[in-house]
């Protein structure tokens, strides 16, 4: 009998190893938090933000269409606005907009992967505020370019060292990073 | 902050709406579910099935004590925090007899270590400890190292504990308890009585905190896996056993908060009273409420947030990122 070759730890995760908008807002933000993430060591679920922020996600926009999940893809809200349609990002505010960008873009980018074209939309309900995102050539590059850095660092067998930053005194992670 | 939750009393422990409420004879009470991280069960109380499942839902841990204070059980709600890659991780650490090793003897030497905070602390009050500090510390940096099998680091644990439960009698000379040895199941005397029951809370104490990480508590390094009961809270124990349950210990006896009328003999066995059980509990709760200044979170932490602490360094060890250090007291 031939002898079984044990499945390596390492390649095991790895293998499902595939981008998701989470990763890419994480990734902007702090990579060490996506590396982790991949990996599902999840942060600390008591904490207060993450919890506020699912308070607000589930309780704004009550009475419009909500939560889609497509392939990968998990979409906080859809909905169609004469011919186009319209994918939106929650946010709890606009503090990591930068990070809120790309995970929208990156989420247009996938579906016009798909064959569907649409329109984006970020909203920060607790600041009443909304932001319009259009899928452009230089946008979808930079989504490209940024999927392709984030493969990487996934593959990578440990986590990027902790680095402390202004997002380290409200991230869930903290505790784990700096213990 | 969550709190945790004694019931002491006989009486029913249920679902009301969204509120747990203990139904006692004298009173009924209310807890806002969302404030209780774990409930402890020292009285007769009566639940129902319907009861664990809020309990499951609200992801609250009970641990269960029998008529003497003993630890019985824990009600462990399904895993809410999972981690494929981290459990693999845990078993590798497991399986391979150095790297088992590794983290054995970290918990060996983290309460070592602890131990000779606390009796150093003693030494340096004009206690006659010079002897005990020099054998734990022998043993701490003679013998440990030359382990090369996790027996062994029991062996030499359990010798240097002998030692540091001996040193109890001069710590305490004055009050009106003496220790002859350590003895369990039941416990002899009235410090053993303490000793078991200040252990059985830091087990589950940690116990409740590995819920809320990705580690698996059925298995450790240090004690034995058996894959049917809970051993890595065992482990990571050790290391807070001296400066949770020992401290706690010598602040009640020490200022006489507990004297011989909070005990209960039966034949040759000795046990916490119910009064004496509260007394304990509340010392106990407010140290892991005290805090201290943590220099790498650079705030200030509780111990019952330090035992969480722990458990994240060992899943930093386990994926490869940082060495496992223990935890050691510095005053």
């Amino acid at each position: 009998m031939a002898e079984k070759e044990l499945p390596d730890v390492e390649n095991a995760a790895s293998t499902g190893l595939q981008v998701i908008g989470s990763f890419i807002q994480a990734y902007m933000v702090c990579p060490r938090q996506a590396w982790l993430m991949s990996r599902q060591i999840c942060p600390d679920e008591d904490h207060i933000y993450l919890q506020l922020g699912r308070l607000i996600q589930r309780q704004s926009y009550s009475r419009e269409r909500k939560e889609i999940h497509l392939g990968h893809l998990a979409l906080d809200l859809v909905r169609r606005d004469g011919q186009n349609l319209v994918v939106a990002e929650v946010k709890k505010s606009s503090r990591a907009s930068a990070a809120a960008r790309m995970q929208l873009a990156f989420y247009l980018y996938e579906l016009r992967q798909m064959g569907l074209e649409a329109q984006g939309e970020l909203l920060f309900p607790e600041e009443r505020r909304r932001e319009r995102l259009v899928l452009d050539e230089s946008l979808a590059a930079e989504v490209a370019a940024l999927k392709q850095r984030i493969q990487t660092l996934l593959r990578q067998p440990a986590p990027p060292p902790p680095a402390r930053i202004q997002f380290c005194t409200r991230c869930a992670y903290s505790d784990f990073c700096w213990a | 902050m969550q709190k945790s939750l004694y019931l002491f009393r006989s009486g029913r422990l249920r679902r009301k709406e969204n509120t747990l409420c203990v139904e006692a004879e004298e009173q009924t009470r209310y807890f806002p579910v969302e404030n209780v991280r774990d409930i402890f069960v020292f009285g007769e109380v009566d639940l129902s099935k319907k009861t664990l499942e809020f309990l499951h839902e609200k992801e609250i841990l009970v641990h269960f004590f029998g008529f003497h204070g003993n630890y019985v059980g824990s009600f462990y709600p399904r895993e809410h925090y999972n981690s494929g890659y981290l459990i693999l991780k845990q078993a590798e650490h497991y399986l391979d007899p150095e790297k088992r090793l590794v983290l054995a003897r970290q918990f060996v030497a983290g309460g070592l270590a602890n131990i000779l905070q606390v009796v150093k602390y003693y030494a340096n009050r004009g206690k006659e400890l010079a002897a005990t500090v020099q054998v734990i510390e022998d043993f701490a940096a003679g013998n440990l190292p030359a382990c090369g099998t996790v027996e062994e680091l029991m062996a030499i644990e359990g010798n240097a504990r002998n030692y540091y439960y001996e040193s109890f009698n001069e710590i305490l000379s004055g009050s009106p308890f003496a220790i002859a040895g350590r003895s369990r199941r039941p416990p002899a005397d009235p410090l053993n009585a303490l000793i078991s029951f200040g252990n059985s809370l830091v087990y589950v104490k940690v116990l409740s905190e590995i819920y809320k990480t990705h580690l698996d508590p059925r298995i450790g390094y240090l004690h034995a896996t058996n894959f049917r009961r809970f051993t890595l809270n065992l482990d990571v124990a050790e290391i807070f056993k001296p400066i949770l349950a020992d401290r706690v210990l010598f602040t009640l006896v020490g200022k006489k908060m507990i004297g011989p009328g909070n005990f209960d003999r039966q034949g040759p066995a000795v046990f916490l009273n119910e009064e004496g059980r509260r007394l304990y509990v509340q010392e106990f709760e407010e140290k892991l409420r005290s805090t201290f200044y943590h220099r790498r979170l650079k705030r200030h932490v509780s111990y019952q947030t330090l035992l969480r602490l722990e458990l994240y360094k060992l899943e930093k060890h386990l994926i490869g990122e940082e060495p496992y250090e223990p935890f050691v007291s510095r005053w």
